[in-house]
């Protein structure tokens, strides 16, 4: 079996600015990958590389064994079938109820008889933990912690294989974004699928992650699980996990003596 | 291989799932549960006493929903009976949709109401909708005095950028428009009035048509949809954004910084815009004037001169401020209210334009009757 991704050699350009200089990354099926990097090293543009929204301007894109931008319409739609996409702000179609936002991937697959449906969204939306009346609401009436619930259960419709998130407990409070976080944990376990996130949240990264992919200056700067990147001597990684709280520290201080 | 199978083994009902059961074969799995109670089964003796999956190549939960629903149909529960043979995984995503979707109340939608009552809801929310824009026009009548008492209030720059937004890249579009307008005008007259020999008397009718009503008409119209719509986005995304608000945290009056300069802008622009509709427009019908009917331009100049009497052009002239203050009050009270949300944004832009043009019209007519009425 192919892996979930690879990329060989991704270069990205804006004007004159180099984003990505030869990026090389393999990710297996079934891993939870978290992918960090200071503002500006382009996480958002690999993740909209990989998914086929944005054309690197080198390199290639192998997505579950096809490549993005060699692929024909056709192979393409296919692909794109298998996995999610949860875009930061949620990006919920605002013409819509949530409802019936879950369904449009449902519909427009062509794969789910009608009478499924209405039973396969409410088992979405349960499985992204909301209540069942959030349903019938639409996208503007929902809270930010909601509506990132509501793009993750569109984004499960079609019981992907891989799914990607971009920042997904950007804008949430701790305890919200820590629900987040077991939510994602769940079903990773659950469904067994491949999960890349783009994060800033440290404690996302502690929570959840198994490998993190560190990007810097256009490379791939770390790759490993977090004991390997802990043990990194980039400055920007060691500055990175610096920056928890005081009082994390001294938390972990205390259970460090006990 | 079949999908499911219903057998009787050591006196239990049990149900043998195989292949796959995924998301991808929803409507194969369909047809194979409709199909599935064992032949020679006995009607209501169906229902499945064992989950058997040892078969079985893979479970989603699309696929675990149907089979739940299908059991719960014949009266088994997902949620306890007892399995045998399943993949670990299978049998927690089997268990854990059993849960999850055990007491749907599937949420219908609100009936709808009846014809009358829709009607009724329909005039309410008109009677809001105008109670709403005259208050805003009163609104916006005392701020632009407040502008204007105080000059020093008046945000000049934002006024004149307002005004090359509105009126002078207007200009092009209006003059396109409006000379054509001309044209076929004075087409149309001029094939009938050639009949008569009355050639001369296309000018008087081109004139008074364009400079008293096509031209305001035609702009107010050109301007609503290009300005009015601009202003009720602009404005809305500005709300959507946050804006509004971080303009009234710095102590500043949302109405002075974005609402005034635009409705003054708007104000000044269309009478500006009607003259230069006035002029495109009986060039349109000069140019058919020389080439069609053999009056030349200076002929057709000094038959303006003779026939068209100022009062029709500006009579133009003076509806032009009040089709623009319409529009502008319209398409900043549209920007600025509603929920903040991307549709309604979308929502509101159409609507002024809807609003814009059927109220020019209304108010034209009005301006019509009156006119006539006092013998202007």
């Amino acid at each position: 079996m192919s892996a979930a991704i690879e990329l060989r050699g991704i270069t990205t350009r804006f004007g004159r600015q180099t984003i990505h200089d030869g990026i090389d990354l393999t990710i297996g099926r079934g891993e939870l990958v978290a992918v960090i990097g200071g503002s500006g090293t382009g996480k958002s543009v690999l993740l909209r590389e990989i998914v086929g929204l944005h054309r690197p301007d080198a390199g290639t894109v192998r997505l579950l064994g096809t490549d993005v931008w060699q692929a024909a319409g056709a192979e393409l739609a296919a692909v794109r079938r298998r996995f999610g996409m949860m875009f930061q702000d949620g990006a919920l179609f605002s013409s819509l109820t949530v409802a019936g936002n879950v369904a449009v991937p449902l519909r427009e697959s062509g794969l789910v008889p009608e009478s499924l449906v209405a039973p396969l969204v409410a088992l979405r939306l349960a499985q992204a933990g909301l209540p069942a009346d959030a349903g019938a609401k639409m996208p503007a009436q929902l809270s930010g912690g909601m509506r990132k619930r509501a793009a993750i259960a569109r984004a499960l419709a079609l019981e992907p294989e891989l799914l990607f998130l971009d920042e997904p407990t950007s804008g949430l409070d701790p305890i919200t974004a820590r629900a987040f976080d077991r939510l994602l944990e769940g079903l990773c376990e659950d469904l067994g699928i491949t999960v890349v996130v783009v994060t800033h949240d440290l404690d996302t990264l502690m929570t959840i992650a198994r490998r993190v992919v560190v990007l810097g200056g256009g490379h791939v700067v770390a790759d490993g699980d977090l004991s390997t990147i802990l043990a990194s001597e980039d400055p920007w990684i060691r500055e990175y996990f610096s920056s928890r709280t005081s009082r994390d520290r001294r938390e972990d201080a205390e259970a460090d003596g006990t | 291989m079949t999908d499911c199978r219903i057998g009787i083994e050591a006196g239990h009902v049990v149900m043998r799932l195989a292949g796959a059961w995924q998301l991808a074969r929803l409507r194969q799995l369909d047809a194979a549960l409709k199909a599935c109670p064992a032949p020679g089964a006995e009607q209501g003796a169906g229902a499945p006493q064992v989950l058997d999956g040892s078969a079985l190549d893979a479970l989603d939960t699309a696929a675990a929903l149907q089979l739940c629903g299908w059991l719960r149909a014949r009266g088994a529960d997902p949620a306890t009976m007892p399995v045998r043979g399943f993949d670990p995984r299978f049998e927690r995503v089997l268990r854990q949709v059993a849960a999850a979707s055990g007491d749907q109340a599937a949420a219908r939608p609100a009936a709808l109401r009846p014809p009358i009552a829709r009607l009724g809801v329909l005039a309410v929310s008109a009677g809001e909708m105008l109670h709403g824009h005259l208050s805003f026009l009163g609104f916006v009548i005392v701020e632009t005095g407040r502008a204007l008492v105080r000059p020093g209030r008046l945000r000049v720059s934002e006024l004149v950028t307002q005004l090359s937004r509105t009126c002078v890249t207007a200009v092009p579009v209006v003059a396109l428009v409006t000379a054509l307008i001309g044209l076929v005008f004075a087409y149309l007259l001029g094939l009938q009035a050639e009949q008569y020999g009355a050639n001369i008397f296309v000018v008087d009718g081109v004139a008074l048509g364009m400079t008293r009503e096509f031209s305001p008409l035609i702009v107010a119209v050109i301007v609503a949809g290009r300005s009015g719509a601009s202003f009720a986005a602009q404005l809305g995304t500005m709300r959507l954004n946050e804006e509004t608000d971080a303009i009234a945290v710095l102590g500043l009056s949302v109405a002075q910084v974005l609402v005034v300069p635009r409705v003054l802008a708007l104000v000044l622009a269309l009478p500006l815009l009607v003259f230069v509709g006035n002029l495109a427009g009986l060039a349109g019908a000069a140019v058919i004037a020389s080439t069609m009917l053999d009056i030349t331009p200076s002929t057709f100049l000094a038959r303006l001169h003779d026939s068209l009497a100022p009062r029709h052009a500006i009579i133009g002239l003076v509806k032009a401020p009040v089709f623009a203050l319409l529009i502008a009050v319209i398409g900043c009270r549209m920007g600025m209210s509603g929920s903040r949300d991307t549709r309604t944004i979308g929502i509101n832009t159409t609507s002024t334009v809807v609003q814009s043009i059927v109220g020019v019209i209304v108010i034209d007519a009005l301006f019509a009757v009156v006119l006539q009425e006092i013998g202007w």
